[in-house]
């Protein structure tokens, strides 16, 4: 145990084995985050100001890339869990640019319902659509920085940093994409059900 | 020791401002959180001079608030600015960062047995945030328009329209922001104190040798990362409602006479967001010094705590039901009568695992070898105000007898004594006892004492009458009541409170002394100086970063062997179990 070496053999340093559950206790922060938000859609629809709109496809789109960037990202783990440090470094690139991908179909999502008329704010938006674009924005935004610890997964696989003894740092990076695949799916279904005709 | 210095050289930043020990990161919540404390404090006794003597004059109003109160007089809406920071400073950054701040980074690793938390650099990332939060409420103070005046709990629409009341504007935009970081520095914290509980302990620590104190900060952890992200949703639909033109909160709106243009929103969806979070925050603040309290008692009565695993479960249940009563702090919203009953029955319940642990404290000491330490008092004093303020939630956890007192003094002095003044006093209770681990010397017991008889008195001298008037009818936020005839009979009582208050606010100039002082030129404190027997403890007196200079002891037993029948006074929990010995039932 790394915590009952003696003074003089103890790194300051981060404590590894703690790094998965801070994790994993930031998920169940984040999952009360939007649980808050999605029980104020629930709350909110119950008024009859509420307005249903129509979704564009861009959404089914980014949802389809999302899923296919976890399978990537998965796979990609589990070669350099076989010592395998080719094929993964084109895996985790390909999951980069479907995570990219992500992010932009959302932005023509918007953009499209921008253009329909459905407004964030202002006098000529509704509560729902008000939702819909905080939901959709708050979760690129922790999207993002899923991103960036798949840049420097990208980055480190390139320079032959992982190996079957040293994964760690993408088993972290996965487990917080995969956790973002799931919550876009819940929020796809929850919003498409809250809010479209 | 040599071999912690080669292992760890530290300057002078690394050791005592940007520090990853968390010995030096408790006292760093401690100072801010206590200053924070201090400055609520004055504000509290500023606004009680008002409402004791309305409308008289004070060179000292004169003297600390300035403009907001010209002549000497506060002025109406910077009364409510007083009240409400008075609110947000002790409710968050004193009796939440302040106290769980200090003890939890302090004990955490000490009595598990970790050389540090599972995160140092995380732990010093949440002390920073936090002082940042600070200074954004604090400047809050002074920017145009005053500070957020919309009472702590921060209601829309007088905090969701920056044009409603003079503190809308600035003072609460800077209030959201603070709360925002306070949030986060919260959340982060919590996150580093839950694992390292489950990933840190030392060889033989199972949970069922866990110190109290270690269960009330595991619980308090997970309320934090559990409910505090439900306030930070609630405070960015506000911001959006704020600054960028939703409408979230907002119903139908009229100001002068012209509708809003924004409507659809509800005003109660923010209190529903609000209160999921509020009344967890209610156990946040207390349960951290019922943890402590457990400890002085067991330790100050040289006897085993009574029901360890009772209390164990009563603060896993306090915990659980704290996040499904947030409904009773809404019974006057127009809420479903049947939702209400809904309410009152989980409120209620609650009172199931709190007189438990009341009653195991008495059964602690009954019949103990009562030290009475300045700890030990403040800790009698925390069961004493646990269960005067418990009794009258009572009343306020039942819709029906809730609905008359609704927003009266009433409820000001409930939960001034079962959070306020029990907090305050776990707290001072912690600071007493675990003095000498954070600065290697006592405190004067004499004057601790003192400090305690003038504290317990005076505060039971504010916070008691104040139901009478809540009784009354006497509505909380007013800046006066003497323009209402009907109210005439309390100007005597107002006046009764405020001098207790003035009084109160003085004696804390004693610990204040005692505090500074004993850092200075207090008795060298010996290694275990109340003879107690977790593991913080078994640390040499100086302190360096890793706690102990060789191998970390490994535990053997529970930590309340307290005159064990055929053994020692005490055995600290280092100490392997003899032969034929049993581990003591729990």
């Amino acid at each position: 145990m790394e915590n009952n070496l003696s003074i003089s053999n103890y790194r300051f340093s981060e404590n590894k084995k703690a790094l998965e559950p801070l994790l994993w206790i930031g998920l169940v922060s984040i999952i009360m985050f939007f649980a808050g938000l999605t029980s104020a859609v629930i709350v909110s629809s119950t008024n009859a100001s509420w307005k249903m709109f129509s979704l564009p496809n861009t959404f089914l789109y980014s949802t389809i890339a999302i899923i296919l960037s976890s399978l990537t990202y998965q796979i990609g783990f589990m070669l350099v869990k076989k010592n395998n440090v080719i094929v993964p470094k084109l895996l985790f690139i390909t999951t980069l640019i479907l995570g990219l991908a992500f992010i932009y179909f959302q932005y023509i999502g918007l953009s499209n319902l921008y253009q329909q008329g459905v407004y964030a704010t202002g006098s000529q938006s509704s509560n729902s659509s008000s939702f819909f674009y905080v939901l959709t924005v708050l979760h690129v935004v922790h999207l993002l920085f899923g991103i960036i610890s798949l840049g420097v997964v990208s980055t480190k696989s390139m320079m032959n940093k992982y190996n079957r003894d040293n994964f760690l740092g993408i088993k972290l990076s996965l487990t917080y994409w995969h956790f973002l695949g799931l919550l876009w799916l819940y929020l796809f279904f929850f919003l498409t059900n809250m809010m479209s005709n | 020791m040599a071999n912690s210095a080669i292992a760890h050289q530290e300057s002078f930043i690394s050791k005592y401002i940007f520090s990853r020990d968390h010995k030096m990161i408790a006292k760093q919540f401690m100072i801010t959180g206590f200053t924070m404390g201090f400055i609520g404090i004055v504000m509290s006794v500023l606004f009680r001079l008002q409402l004791g003597w309305p409308g008289e004059k004070f060179w000292i109003n004169d003297l600390l608030l300035g403009s907001w109160a010209n002549g000497g007089v506060i002025a109406p809406d910077k009364y409510l600015a007083l009240v409400t920071m008075h609110g947000t400073i002790m409710v968050f950054f004193m009796l939440t960062a302040g106290l769980s701040g200090t003890f939890s980074n302090l004990l955490i690793p000490l009595q598990i047995g970790a050389r540090d938390m599972a995160s140092g650099f995380i732990n010093m990332l949440s002390y920073w945030i936090f002082f940042v939060s600070c200074i954004v409420m604090l400047v809050s103070l002074g920017v145009e328009g005053g500070a957020a005046s919309a009472g702590w709990t921060i209601y829309p629409p007088l905090s969701a329209l920056p044009e409603a009341i003079p503190g809308s504007g600035l003072g609460m935009t800077l209030w959201l922001v603070a709360m925002a970081l306070f949030i986060t520095s919260s959340l982060i914290g919590s996150l580093n104190y839950i694992v390292t509980i489950i990933n840190l302990r030392t060889k033989g620590m199972n949970f069922m040798r866990l110190p109290l104190t270690i269960w009330s900060f595991l619980v308090t952890a997970i309320l934090g990362v559990l409910s505090f992200p439900v306030l930070l949703s609630a405070v960015l639909l506000l911001v959006f409602d704020r600054s960028f033109g939703t409408s979230f909160y907002l119903s139908d709106i009229y100001i002068a006479g012209q509708a809003l243009e924004r409507f659809g929103g509800s005003p109660i969806l923010f209190q529903h967001l609000f209160w999921f979070l509020g009344h967890p925050e209610v156990y946040i603040v207390l349960l951290p010094s019922l943890g402590i309290t457990s400890e002085i008692v067991s330790t100050m009565s040289r006897k085993p705590i009574f029901g360890y695993k009772f209390m164990i479960g009563s603060i896993l249940a306090i915990g659980g039901l704290s996040f499904i009563v947030w409904g009773h702090h809404m019974f006057v919203t127009g809420m479903n009568p049947f939702l209400g009953a809904v309410f009152t029955i989980t409120t209620l319940l609650i009172a199931i695992p709190s007189a438990i642990k009341v009653f195991n404290y008495l059964t602690t000491l009954w019949r103990g070898n009562i030290i009475f330490s300045p700890a030990m008092l403040f800790s009698i004093g925390l069961i004493s105000t646990f269960i005067t303020g418990g009794l009258t939630g009572l009343i306020l956890g039942d819709a029906t007898l809730d609905i008359n007192v609704h927003d009266t003094y009433f409820v000001v002095g409930h939960f001034h004594i079962v959070m306020g003044l029990s907090a305050v006093f776990g707290t001072f209770a912690g600071v007493y006892h675990w003095f000498p681990k954070m600065f290697g010397k006592m405190m004067n017991n004499t004057w601790g004492q003192i400090h305690f008889w003038i504290t317990i008195v005076t505060a039971y001298g504010v916070f008691f009458p104040m139901h009478f008037l809540g009784l009354a009818g006497v509505p909380r936020r007013y800046y006066t009541n003497s323009t209402f005839p009907m109210f005439d009979d309390f100007v005597n009582l107002n006046e009764i409170i405020s001098m207790f208050a003035i009084v109160a606010f003085i004696g804390q100039f004693i610990f204040i002394f005692n505090f500074l002082y004993s850092i200075y030129k207090g008795k060298k404190a010996t290694q275990n100086p109340w003879n107690s027997n977790t593991l913080e403890w078994t640390t040499p007196v100086e302190h360096i970063h890793g706690n102990w200079p060789g191998e970390i002891p490994e535990v053997h037993r529970w930590p309340y062997d307290y005159n064990k029948p055929g053994y020692e006074e005490f055995i600290p929990q280092n100490i392997p179990l003899k032969e034929g010995e049993t581990q003591s039932s729990h």
